[in-house]
């Protein structure tokens, strides 16, 4: 009897687990990997909750500048000079390039990023992020 | 040998005693508080002493003095020096920094900037950020990069000057990491700490700048200097 009941809860377990589809345990296996690389490497400066230093670093917590994606994928990777102008204010402070991050790496950070600060439920993809890095090394 | 008929003392003996290890326990602890006057309140002189040599009478005579933090001169985001006079008779928070440092500076400069807000317009407390990378951070480096973090006035200096000065008065007098090496991020190594120095050039605290904690522990510990110095 224990046996049968015991079985029958396991069944409840996995027909649980299995509804939440591939697509929503990547995004979260995206994000969790997200936040941890983000603490690591941008909130020093951009700060833990993404609302930047006064007029050192820009936020992205509300930031204009998410608007393009691709050129935030590839300033992760390569970094910024220069003058950057954000929500209208300008930013001269360098970035530096996170060559380190694998193309994964920053898959999971920009699914983080935009997932939290850029109103997305979506993952953005390695296989979407590493078109991407090419054109813009490229460029470069 | 024992005898049998001793051990109930014995016991009786140890329960008392488990028992008095309350009133003992209690008496410590008043002890403690009434120890807790004026002296111990007191923050720690940190560093050793060192010794001075001086004529006396005509004579010359050792003594020990606490450490304390030499003259300097140095060049503020304003352009002007900055120099022990300057600090004459203030309480004060030395760092080590550098603008372009991709590391642990910003979070430094968040906690410090809490101190800033904290003691703004207190006329008996400065902050003294001194560069570690002086061949780019020129006057005008510095002076935008305060104007960018929001600072105004002189209450908050950020200095830079020759190179070998600061890492030596970094290294000797406030006792902390600073100086170059070429593997790590921005070339240059320091360490992340506000140090607290009191009006006779002593320092009396080390903290964690890159901490909320470490940084909420130097504001009580400036609070109880201020303190100490109007009694």
């Amino acid at each position: 009897m224990i046996r049968l009941w015991s079985a029958l809860a396991f069944l409840v377990v996995v027909s649980l687990l299995s509804c939440q589809s591939d697509e929503e345990l990547q995004r979260q296996r995206y994000i969790t990997e997200g936040i941890l690389l983000y603490k690591n490497n941008c909130a020093n400066c951009h700060q833990t909750n993404g609302e930047g230093l006064a007029s050192l670093y820009p936020p992205l917590a509300g930031s204009d500048y998410l608007a393009d994606k691709n050129s935030v994928i590839c300033l992760i990777r390569y970094g910024q000079q220069g003058p950057i102008v954000v929500n209208g204010k300008r930013y001269n402070r360098p970035m530096p390039a996170q060559a380190k991050l694998s193309d994964l790496e920053i898959a999971e950070l920009t699914t983080y990023l935009y997932n939290k600060w850029g109103r997305e439920t979506t993952v953005t993809g390695v296989k979407a992020v590493t078109p991407v890095l090419n054109q813009c090394k490229n460029r470069l | 040998m024992l005898k049998p008929s001793l051990i109930p003392v014995l016991n009786r003996l140890a329960s008392f005693w488990t028992k008095s290890k309350a009133y003992l326990f209690l008496f410590g602890l008043l002890f403690n508080l009434t120890g807790c006057g004026a002296d111990t309140d007191k923050l720690p002189v940190l560093g050793q002493r060192e010794a001075i040599t001086k004529l006396v009478n005509g004579k010359p005579v050792t003594d020990s003095i606490d450490h304390t933090i030499p003259d300097f001169a140095f060049i503020s985001q304003y352009g002007d020096t900055v120099t022990s006079k300057t600090l004459a008779n203030k309480i004060y928070v030395a760092d080590f920094f550098f603008t372009s440092c991709p590391t642990i500076c910003p979070k430094m400069k968040v906690q410090l900037k809490r101190v800033y807000e904290k003691y703004k317009g207190n006329q008996g407390v400065m902050l003294l950020s001194h560069s570690i990378d002086p061949a780019h951070d020129s006057v005008a480096v510095l002076k935008e990069f305060a104007d960018n973090l929001g600072i105004k006035g002189r209450q908050w200096l950020f200095v830079t000057g020759d190179r070998d000065k600061i890492y030596d008065i970094g290294q000797n007098s406030y006792m902390v990491t600073a100086q170059a090496d070429a593997t790590a991020p921005g070339g240059v190594v320091h360490s992340g700490a506000f140090i607290l120095v009191d009006k006779a050039r002593h320092v009396r605290g080390i903290y964690d700048g890159t901490t909320e904690q470490g940084v909420d522990k130097l504001m009580a510990d400036i609070d109880r200097l201020l303190s100490e110095s109007k009694s």
